[in-house]
């Protein structure tokens, strides 16, 4: 287990799809993610991101952790958003495999979403 | 036939609705909109953007469909979708992978078969539902869609009520048999004769799942049939008025009746009742009666009471023989039956329906149902028309798509909410528990000898799975960061309404199907001749179902 690492998410409005900022800009994949040691430049990111929007909805920043080398998002809810149904793995990112993919597939333990959290707040 | 057919006005309001919304996606996209000012507007047409994309939420009226909106709404989940859908508790279907873009696209293909998104979101009067068995039943009182039309047509854009403080849920009901959970609704219409044959409605307000559940209160034994629509704008008007809008977990009317008491919320609903002019609010006979016409025009033709082709199918197929003796159910009309059709296989997300399913389905409507399919709020489907001669038919172009599995009310037909597999509100997932219970059940000949036995879950406590009124309920809460599920017993939604108590403490995912496992145990060591669980449960309390599943106190 390795210190906390983070990286920037949000949907993309015109469909919906989850996207992570990466070094070239937003990303389907989240093993395409840009992870951020300290917690600075992910609030610069999401600054920006807020500033997107055409192209974005409800951006926010994400715990992640590696599991091996492997990057994965520490609560469980960002991992179904990275991957996909759990009920459907023929559906969404999952569907495209790699170790990441696995990596996250086998990933125990859930924490609190921020996500969910900011939701929560704004309803 | 089949369905309501909407006039000219209806027809022109479904278009206009869905170009208004083409326009405000367009400014959304471009940026004349922000979200905050979209997202309310998107709201209104039961777009919501949940984990993986947009989510579409389709409005049944009332649950009923005919052929040719099942193949449209297969034809949306093949186009803008992954091939599927998902029947809802309201008798709703939710499509999970919409992109915003396409979304006007699929309100043109909704209006032209007469449907539409409108009332599927937002603090407004939602989609009433009724009795699937309506205008089938033996035993109802009046055919209930008769007045969910005519509430549908007063609440469709009322614009005295498209802000209430939150959501507004109203079912109707017409047999001794409740199918639609109406003592958990914010109004609960209950249909029924006097000692004089006059025609009236209980009226239950104040029930409701959620944070903070409730059974509904009965605030008028006999309403008049013909004043409902000014009974109805009396409630709401009180609602509106005194209905807290500076919190949302009390915004609900059941907060307001609970805390006004269900004397005094009458009193005032009486009071405002009388202020206003019935004449001008209530249905006209006229138009009564041009509604009724149009579901009494069900030619049923005379038929004899028995079929030899129906049970000589019986004696010479088990499987159709336990699908006959599970899923179809008696008809009004001698020669005919219900047929349940259970979205429920075993492994299936209960619900889900593919777009294949969806074609099947409305083919058998079409052709043995009188172009009518209904919803149920247990997330399964109904024929409610089919001879007693076509079952066999019916049973093996069901069979052959999945689409025939006995276990109607049965331990693994269960109602389970979408969940964190794709909610956003969700705290845990709630599907793979309900897959899990089904598939330790798939035996039909175990289910059977269980009996009738309805497990619901909830991913979260929004309570969409109804797990309070569960014989079983299963609500998943985020414990120290892990998905756990908290039990309760002895809830009920049919017309011995009650919630659940909780069993004990939470139990962790992997313990869950043993827990049910173990319910089942001690209620089959311990049940009378006939004794449903709920039965039991109440017979002898939480002590023995307790024991059984807590017994091993380190495993809790």
């Amino acid at each position: 287990m390795s210190s906390l690492l983070h990286a920037v998410t949000a949907n993309r409005l015109e469909d919906g799809a989850v996207v992570f900022w990466s070094r070239t800009g937003w990303a389907e994949d989240f093993p395409d993610a840009e992870l951020f040691e300290a917690s600075e430049p992910a609030a610069a990111v999401l600054d920006a991101a807020r500033a997107q929007t055409t192209d974005l909805v409800d951006p926010y920043v994400i715990d992640v952790r590696l599991e091996g080398e492997h990057p994965v998002p520490t609560s469980y809810r960002e991992r179904v958003r990275a991957l996909g149904p759990t009920i459907h793995p023929e559906l969404g990112k999952q569907a495209r495999g790699g170790p990441v993919v696995a990596a996250i597939q086998k990933a125990a333990g859930a924490a609190r979403s921020s996500g969910r959290l900011s939701l929560i707040r704004r309803k | 036939m089949g369905v309501y057919q909407y006039d000219l006005i209806d027809a022109d309001m479904l278009r206009d609705r869905a170009e208004a919304f083409r326009d405000q996606v367009s400014r959304r996209l471009s940026g004349a909109l922000t979200e905050d000012q979209f997202k309310p507007l998107r709201l209104m047409n039961g777009l919501y953007l949940q984990l993986h994309a947009y989510m579409l939420r389709v409005a049944i009226p009332y649950g009923s469909l005919n052929s040719a909106q099942l193949n449209r709404l297969a034809a949306i989940s093949r186009r803008f979708d992954k091939g599927y859908g998902h029947f809802t508790t309201r008798t709703n279907i939710q499509f999970h992978w919409i992109r915003l873009k396409d979304a006007p696209d699929i309100l043109d293909a909704l209006a032209e078969v007469g449907l539409h998104a409108i009332q599927t979101s937002g603090n407004c009067i939602r989609n009433t539902t009724t009795d699937p068995y309506a205008g089938a039943a033996a035993d109802e009182a009046d055919d209930p869609r008769v007045w969910c039309e005519a509430i549908r047509q007063w609440s469709t854009f009322h614009p005295e009520f498209t802000y209430l403080p939150r959501k507004f849920k109203i079912a109707v009901t017409a047999s001794a048999q409740d199918r639609t959970a109406a003592r958990v609704h914010d109004i609960g219409l209950k249909l029924r004769r006097d000692a004089h044959g006059a025609l009236g409605f209980e009226v239950m307000v104040g029930g409701g799942l959620g944070r903070t559940p409730y059974i509904g209160k009965t605030i008028r034994d006999h309403l008049p049939a013909h004043r409902l629509l000014s009974y109805l704008t009396a409630i709401l008007r009180v609602y509106n008025r005194l209905g807290r809008r500076d919190n949302i977990y009390k915004a609900r009317i059941k907060v307001l009746v609970a805390s006004l008491g269900a004397e005094t919320f009458a009193e005032l609903v009486e009071s405002e009742w009388r202020s206003l002019d019935g004449e001008m609010l209530d249905l006209p006979d006229v138009e009564l009666a041009r509604i009724r016409g149009a579901f009494a025009a069900e030619a049923f033709e005379p038929r004899p009471l028995r079929s030899e082709i129906f049970e000589g199918a019986k004696r010479s197929d088990p499987a159709f023989a336990r699908f006959a003796r599970r899923n179809v159910l008696a008809h009004k009309k001698p020669g005919y039956a219900i047929v349940n059709v259970p979205l429920k296989a075993p492994g299936a997300p209960p619900g889900d329906c593919s777009a294949d399913q969806m074609e099947v389905v409305a083919d058998l409507a079409r052709r043995y149902s009188m172009d009518d399919v209904r919803v149920t709020h247990a997330q399964n489907l109904v024929l409610p028309h089919v001879k007693l001669d076509d079952l066999p038919l019916v049973f093996a172009r069901l069979q052959a798509e999945g689409l025939a599995t006995p276990n109607l009310d049965l331990v693994s037909d269960i109602i389970a909410c979408p969940g964190l597999d794709y909610c956003a509100l969700a705290n845990t997932r709630a599907i793979p528990i309900a897959q899990q219970i089904a598939e330790r059940f798939a035996d039909p000949e175990m289910a059977e000898r269980v009996g009738e036995l309805k497990i619901k879950i909830s991913g979260c406590i929004n309570a969409c799975g109804h797990h309070h009124v569960g014989h079983i309920g299963i609500l998943g809460v985020d414990k120290k960061g892990e998905e756990f599920y908290q039990i309760s017993l002895g809830g009920s939604g049919a017309e011995d309404a009650a919630l659940g108590s909780i069993l004990g403490p939470a139990l962790s995912a992997s313990r869950v199907v043993e827990a049910v496992d173990a319910l089942v145990d001690a209620y089959l060591a311990v049940r009378r001749p006939a004794e449903r669980f709920l039965d039991t449960y109440r017979r002898l309390g939480p002590d023995p179902f307790k024991e059984a599943v807590y017994a091993d106190a380190d495993q809790a």
